[in-house]
């Protein structure tokens, strides 16, 4: 009983996700108020109809609704991101209130991955998110839908994503030649070669299911966010999703395998979508690109398998373009355009690189008007010396001669330009006219018009049908590529594949921390957390042992993380909890570059209905938190760690601390974990 | 940071009743089926707005997931909703209030109207909008008279402190009580001294419903009390209607022996295993006779008059609602006048006057007049005081004066009687037109758990000596029956000046404001607090630590199996802990360690626990 949708504020769907059994309970409302014999109509219809008066009623509220709930635990949760409301509703219980706003955060910071600026206008973005052809726009919605289910899988299964942090694999000398093979063999002939059509590999990692093996920025690259690390390596798990149960052999099959050689690792997913078998015929995109051609025999087979499929992406090779914050000397720029070529090497591990597009610098100078077209307006708005921003406004003039340049090297030829001009022309004409000084409250508009322009340029250049663009990685290359690296790892994949399932584990901490039972270690600065694997399936046996206890604890980390983020929410950045048969802890500290400890500060207070602790939707720790400190302590560079542990109730507290002490010092310690 | 949360002294912003039956077509204006709306001074615009939309966008997501809304939050506000058949109430509360304690408020909120008035809809069809409008405020009123901002977190009885005061007379004040039991037409009853509980027979959620009537006439009376010269009102008696639920009632008439078991398993209202458990019967049970079989059957046979034999007839269960004419709308304490000084004859005469002006003048005049000729009688109580232990003379003669005044009051009561009659017939008219206007127009969302469930008639019955109270929940018979009615009041009144004179004389509380540190302990079985949070206006202090105490109680709520937190940020550290009874929170005041943030075993925070445990030992509270 899950569902998101997106509305616009004329309570069209510009959106929708439901799991099966909320579509089902919102036919049958449906059907009971529907005359007989009278023809469901469409369920995005449907939808529209009864939720109408919900939005209809949020946009005529001066004080937003952000959630309601009913007496049998029904949650909805609603915001407003510019022109778009988002719904999020739970009726099963699985999903609490923060879950469901997290989602809806999680599903903006998608949708702006996705389309990037496009997202500043509504109007296009609404035409973006609804296409016309209802085929298209099927196509987007699945593609869309199945990044949900995927996020949401992984929020639940991967600690990774419970945190939202990147997890590493821990093996420093594969690590370290992995690295040093991405920079000096990979992305140096990649970006020496002329098949590269202009475009430019910036980034280049190694994903073993959700883990990083290794990450290769190349020297003129900015870096990369964790927040779009972590919203990559969705969109590369929705392409490529693990298969926990298969590819995780129990340990006698890998014992009685061993010798055979490694054709059991090459078992082909069975369906594009076993997790959910029951929904696979809904969602066929997940996993449903075909490979690129593999010699193994076995994964032709699942291709076959996969030929059934309605709907794929049109060409295997074709990159998707994706927009991620960038900083250059001059400032940050979000949204850049990117492409991003996912080469799966073997099921379970994946290449991608991520490149720069030839007409990116386009992409800069819109953005650069758009903030002062935006900047303009508040000034007019609001009049001087009321925000900082209409304190300032932009110089026009300067704006002015740089936009008249920016319009003659477009060129006129497309319609696209024609109209940026025509609407320039006309503001030009209002704004500078001879004798008085236009720049009044009656340029408002005008503004709206030029942002509205400029990013229907950003989407012509960057969002067009990318099939009769020819930049790309040519194909030849990226089977090169594919090719050379797993060359490279041919005798280490099935070592990568169980360890990506063992990278650490509690064993080896169990002789030094007696009685710890599981601990999250997170470094806030890099996006990088460590923590031991808590991997629960059919098959195998975590430390944790199987079964009902497993899962048990499972949930309690997971209940752990929720409260203790509602307690950082509200300012308290230090929490234990005495929990059943086990005693928690949750510790937040900064500590300056060479690892002195630093005093804390106030931590902020939030408001309920904002955005969710974390780093994917929103870079919480950077954005807030550090942003905060570094005002407090200016000109030292501040880390931000965390650690939670459990530990059993029946160790004295003393005890407790003392190696909460010990794994906040010795985890990060270099000698440890070289790569952390 | 802290300094964001600006320091709000109203935490209720908003609390409305919306009656959804009066907008049903396009053209009715919102304000039509606005009941209630607080803050009274809102724009009429705004309480439209806020009343159509809420009520609005709450039915659709209903619909939606045919289950009623239950809260609605807004950005800078949470409502706690409430809806039955077409009422609509919602009560809007600051966010650092928990959301589980806007929820138990309204609920509270609601209780109280229906024990004092009856049911909602009936309430609504007899009285007037602005008559009733007074009620709400009042109970409001009463729900933000806490002694702490702590008051919105918990739910508690305010108990005097029985460390101050000598064990024996709380157990005298028990043995009056049950000497007052003696009469069959008594139920249970509590003592009360200045707003605080002293004893009581009664489960904290009815008490705190007594509690609100008894908390309005004393501040009434001390508030004419300053006015007057004359020093005291002792002694004055008085009853009203109140309406028990079927659950309170079987409650109260089942065997002693089996109250524990009763009250396991079946708790209360607010629990949330007991609405579901509520909705089952209802719904499980279609026809009403075996609904109301199942109370009459446990009742001993003398009291199935008062069993809700709904079969009967709606109106017959309401009847002492209906008593009250559409006039003089408040089911409003119906003084009895007892016969000390004054004659029996001219007290007859006065009565009757009296009750003639009553209807003419509205509750407020009459309950003035009441006082004053309570004052009249009042020296001869005074007489009475010194013979506390009871002079045998003085107990005969008052007797005997009391009986002529019963014998006036019962002649009164049958012209009363005779006016109810008519009054019935008038509400039925009216109810059926309800009925009709119903069917014309069926509301589209009915739920099971969201009827009203039957409500019982009783009476309260209260005694005044100065500061104290003695309050009964007696069968509404008891007051036309003379001989009980006097039996009652004999077999109290000297214990009751005894106990009110000793009460008096125990020195106050000393107040526990050591500036060492801050705690609140909170029993949810009787619903008492101890605590030495200071009060409303040393906010700044106290401020983190309800905030704190806040924040930890919703986690309580929500995970059953947290017994004990510590949370901490720069300037304050708390420390939680909470048995299946208890919730204890306690907070060092002063400065803490700097050493903190990484994990450390020097951090101060970390010895809380154990400074709690000493600290608290004194208070009475014992957490080993």
């Amino acid at each position: 009983m899950k569902c998101l949708l997106i509305a616009s504020e004329s309570a069209e769907i510009l959106f929708h996700w439901t799991d099966p059994e909320y579509q089902r309970n919102i036919q049958e409302r449906y059907g009971t108020a529907q005359e007989e014999g009278e023809e469901l109509p469409a369920f995005e219809d449907v939808l529209s109809t009864l939720f109408a008066p919900i939005i209809i009623s949020s946009s005529t509220m001066e004080d937003s609704y952000t959630s309601f709930t009913t007496d049998d635990n029904h949650i909805y949760v609603l915001h407003q991101f510019d022109e778009c409301l988002y719904i999020a509703v739970n009726g099963d219980g699985e999903e609490k209130e923060d879950d469901l706003r997290r989602k809806m955060h999680v599903m903006k910071k998608m949708v702006e991955v996705m389309f990037g600026m496009v997202t500043l206008s509504g109007n296009l973005l609404r035409k973006e998110l609804r296409p016309q052809d209802t085929e298209q726009r099927t196509r987007l919605w699945k593609y869309l839908q199945g990044l949900i289910e995927t996020y949401s899988h992984l929020r639940d299964n991967d600690q990774s994503f419970l945190v939202e942090a990147v997890e590493r694999l821990i093996h420093p000398t594969l690590c370290e030649q992995c690295i040093e093979f991405l920079e000096r063999r990979l992305v140096q002939q990649l970006n020496s070669s002329v098949e590269r059509a202009g475009e430019e590999v910036l980034h280049a990692f190694i994903l073993v299911h959700t883990k990083l093996l290794a990450f290769y920025s190349s020297r003129n690259a900015s870096i990369l966010t964790p927040s779009d690390l972590l919203a990559i390596i969705i969109m590369a798990q929705n392409l490529y999703p693990s298969n926990v149960d298969l590819d995780d052999p129990s340990p006698e099959e890998v014992e009685s395998t061993s010798g055979s050689g490694p054709e059991s690792f090459y078992t082909p997913e069975p369906s594009p979508s076993s997790r959910d078998s029951s929904s696979s015929a809904e969602q066929p995109a997940r996993g449903g690109t075909p490979m690129f051609e593999f010699v193994d025999p076995d994964i032709q087979m699942a291709e076959d398998s996969l030929h059934t499929l309605e709907v794929g992406p049109p060409d295997p090779s074709t990159p998707r373009r994706i927009f991620l914050e960038v900083s250059h000397k001059d400032g940050l720029y979000p949204m850049m355009p990117h492409s991003m070529y996912c080469l799966p090497l073997w099921p379970g591990i994946t290449l991608v690189m991520l490149t720069k597009i030839p007409t990116s610098a386009v992409a800069v100078s819109v953005y650069k008007y758009l903030e002062d077209f935006d900047k303009l307006e508040k000034h007019l708005r609001e009049g001087p010396g009321s925000s900082a921003a209409a304190r300032s406004p932009p110089n026009m003039h300067d704006v002015r001669s740089k936009m008249d340049k920016f319009i003659k090297a477009l060129g006129p030829s497309e319609l696209q330009f024609a109209q940026l001009q025509s609407v320039w022309t006309e503001f030009k004409k209002r704004a500078f006219a001879r004798g008085k000084s236009g720049f009044t409250r009656d340029l408002i508009p005008w503004c709206k018009k030029m942002k509205t322009q400029l990013c229907g340029i950003y989407r012509h250049c960057f969002l067009s049908d990318l099939a009769d663009v020819p930049q790309r990685l040519s194909l030849s290359l990226q089977e090169r590529a594919q090719a050379m690296v797993q060359e490279k790892l041919i005798d280490w994949k099935d070592f990568l594949l169980v360890k990506s399932k063992r990278n650490i584990t509690m064993v080896s901490y169990l002789e030094d921390f007696p009685g710890l039972i599981h601990f999250i270690c997170v470094d806030r600065s890099g996006g990088q957390m460590i923590a031991p694997s808590l991997s629960i399936t059919e098959h195998t046996t975590s430390e944790l042992g199987k079964g009902p206890v497993a899962h048990y604890i499972k949930n309690k980390v997971w209940g752990l993380v929720r409260t203790t983020r509602h307690c950082l929410q509200k300012g308290y950045s230090t929490v234990t909890l005495r929990d059943g048969d086990f005693y928690f802890c949750y510790f937040l500290w900064f500590e300056n570059e060479t690892g002195y400890r630093l005093d804390s500060v106030d931590i902020p207070v939030l408001a309920d209905d904002s955005p969710p602790i974390g780093m994917l939707a929103y870079d919480y720790y950077n954005r807030r938190l550090l942003r905060y400190y570094s005002k407090k302590h200016k000109g030292e560079t501040v880390k931000c760690y965390e650690l939670l542990t459990v530990h059993l109730g029946v160790i004295p507290t003393e005890i407790i601390l003392q190696h909460c002490r010990q794994l906040a010092t010795k985890l990060w310690e270099p000698s440890r974990n070289p790569l952390l | 940071m802290a300094g964001l949360m600006s320091l709000d002294t109203r935490r209720c912003n908003y609390f409305f009743l919306y009656d959804g039956s009066k907008v049903r077509g396009e053209g009715d204006p919102t304000r039509e089926g606005i009941c209630y709306f607080y803050p009274e001074e809102t724009p009429l615009d705004k309480q439209d707005l806020l009343c159509g939309q809420l009520a609005g966008v709450a039915r659709c997501v209903s619909e939606l997931s045919s289950s009623p809304v239950r809260t609605l939050k807004l950005r800078r506000c949470k409502f706690a909703v409430r809806m039955m058949a077409d009422f609509f109430w919602a009560l809007g509360c600051s966010m650092d209030v928990p959301t589980v304690s806007v929820c138990e408020l309204l609920d509270h909120l609601i209780d109280l109207f229906c024990f004092y008035n009856g049911s909602v809809r009936q309430s609504y069809q007899l009285n007037s909008k602005e008559s009733l409008a007074a009620q709400w405020a009042q109970y409001l009123s009463h729900m933000q008279s806490g002694p702490s901002e702590l008051c919105y977190i918990f739910r508690c009885l305010r108990t005097i402190d029985s460390t101050n005061v000598d064990p024996l007379l709380l157990l005298k004040a028990a043995l009056i009580l049950q000497a007052c039991q003696r009469c069959p037409l008594v139920l249970v009853g509590c003592i009360l001294f200045r707003g605080r509980v002293v004893s009581t027979q009664m489960s904290p959620q009815l008490t705190m419903k007594v509690m609100v009537h008894e908390s309005e006439i004393y501040t009434k009376t001390q508030k004419s009390n300053e006015a007057s010269t004359s020093s005291s009102l002792g002694g004055a008696v008085s009853s009203t209607a109140v309406f028990l639920t079927t659950s309170e009632l079987q409650y109260l008439q089942s065997a002693p022996v089996n109250k524990d078991l009763g009250s396991q398993s079946t708790p209360h209202k607010d629990d949330p295993p007991k609405k579901t458990r509520l909705s089952r019967t209802l719904s499980d049970t279609p026809s009403t006779e075996s609904e109301t079989s199942c109370p009459a059957s446990l009742q001993p046979p003398q009291k199935l008059r008062f069993s809700p034999h709904v079969s009967e007839s709606d109106d017959s269960l309401f009847s002492p609602a209906s008593s009250q004419s559409a006039d003089s709308p408040n089911p409003s304490p119906q003084p009895l006048r007892r016969l000390l000084s004054n004659g029996r004859n001219s007290n007859q005469t006065e009565e009757e006057v009296h009750e003639e002006e009553s209807y003419r003048a509205g509750f407020q005049n009459k309950e003035d007049e009441d006082r004053q000729m309570d004052s009249q009688g009042d020296g001869s109580v005074f007489e009475e005081t010194p013979c506390v232990n009871g002079g045998a003379g003085d107990g005969d003669a008052a007797r005997g004066t009391a009986f002529d005044y019963r014998g006036a009051d019962s002649g009164n009561e049958h012209s009363r009687d005779d006016r109810k009659a008519a009054g019935d017939s008038g509400v039925c008219c009216r109810k059926a037109k309800g009925h009709r206007a119903g069917t014309r127009h069926p509301p589209p969302l009915t739920f099971d758990s969201l009827e009203e469930s039957p409500l019982i008639p009783m009476t309260l019955y209260m005694h005044r000596v100065n500061g104290l109270v003695l309050a009964l929940l007696v069968e509404p018979r008891l007051t036309s029956d003379s001989a009980s009615m006097e039996e009652v009041y004999h077999s109290s009144l000297a214990s009751l000046n005894g106990l009110e004179a000793h009460l008096r004389a125990a020195p106050p509380g000393a107040p526990g404001a050591s500036g060492q540190y801050v705690f609140a302990h909170y029993d949810s079985i009787q619903s008492t607090l101890k605590t030495n949070v200071s009060g409303r206006s040393g906010g700044a202090t106290d401020h983190p630590f309800v905030r704190a105490t806040s924040l930890l109680h919703s986690h309580f709520c929500d995970t059953e199996t947290l017994q004990e937190a510590i949370i901490r940020n720069v300037s304050a550290a708390m420390y939680g802990t909470r048995s299946v009874a208890q919730e204890t929170y306690f907070q060092q005041q002063g400065s803490l360690s700097r050493n903190w943030g990484i994990p450390s075993q020097q951090d101060s925070a970390f010895s809380l626990p154990s400074k709690a445990r000493h600290r608290l030992l004194k208070h009475g509270v014992n957490l080993l």
